[in-house]
């Protein structure tokens, strides 16, 4: 058993018989990443608060369950995972089709050649304003799209861990990614900073 | 030779670190020597940059706040429910 999984097991004992300083370190540790995704996903900052709490609710309730298989960052954003989804009520399956591949698609020929070259975004990407363009745009992203993008880029979680939080393969995280970052390139040169 | 619709699917997914090293030699390659596939490339590092300041604005870092607001608050709230 690892370390960080022996480390995971003891604190599951103290949690179990509801040790007050086990559970403000935990918050302590996991609070602010979960906090950090929540305004990722486009919560406003009580609603954030809310969220982050009920994930923290629901793992104290559902601590029996927790066999310590996974680590206890994984398990607590898988249950902010279906929170999420629970309050969008959205389905968590990807659709097949998204009209981003078409576009992604368009931008080459049939030999695999850029036809419409990546525009030069260096300017807005390098700006101060680009922090409230990326908001924007994320508000354009599909949930499922929008949450690999989070755990991924924002909170640098792995792939492993992603997969395991989500419930997804390393397949469709892939996907995923690709559309997510696809479809906010495209938002971000389509703000009219980008020039050929 | 990889072409420029592989390597830029394998850049947006982020796959390429993950692909075979026969796949990687062949798109450094053509980083080197495509302008296109090389800004596509530094744009998805620049994004990933963003995002991850933009993460860090969303509150003040954990050693900038050692137990400020936030964690009292759920502390206080998840007591109650105990």
């Amino acid at each position: 058993m690892s370390d960080s999984r022996q480390a995971d097991m003891r604190t599951l004992g103290f949690l179990r018989a509801r040790d007050p300083q086990t559970l403000a370190a935990l918050v302590q540790d996991h609070a602010r990443p979960l906090y950090r995704a929540a305004r990722g996903m486009g919560f406003r900052d009580d609603e954030a608060e809310d969220l982050v709490q009920d994930v923290f609710a629901t793992f104290l309730e559902t601590l029996d369950r927790f066999e310590g298989r996974s680590q206890v960052r994984t398990w607590l954003f898988g249950i902010f995972h279906r929170k999420v989804f629970e309050r969008r009520r959205e389905s968590q399956r990807e659709e097949r089709h998204d009209p981003i591949d078409e576009v992604f698609e368009s931008r080459f020929d049939a030999n695999g050649k850029w036809v419409r070259p990546p525009a030069d975004l260096h300017q807005i990407l390098e700006s101060k304003e680009i922090g409230r363009v990326i908001e924007e745009c994320l508000n354009g992203l599909p949930t499922a799209q929008r949450e690999v993008f989070v755990l991924r880029e924002m909170e640098c979680a792995g792939t492993e861990e992603i997969c395991k939080i989500l419930g997804i393969s390393a397949t469709n995280m892939s996907v995923l990614l690709h559309r997510a970052r696809a479809r906010l390139r495209e938002c971000i040169e389509s703000k009219g900073w980008g020039r050929k | 030779m990889i072409r420029c619709r592989e390597l830029a699917e394998l850049l947006t997914s982020d796959r390429l670190r993950d692909a075979s090293l026969r796949v990687r030699v062949e798109a450094r390659l053509h980083l080197w020597m495509c302008r296109h596939c090389a800004r596509l490339a530094r744009q998805m590092e620049q994004l990933r940059a963003a995002a991850r300041k933009l993460a860090y604005s969303f509150g003040p870092t954990e050693a900038e706040t050692p137990g400020e607001g936030l964690e009292e608050r759920l502390m206080r709230k998840l007591s109650r429910k105990a």
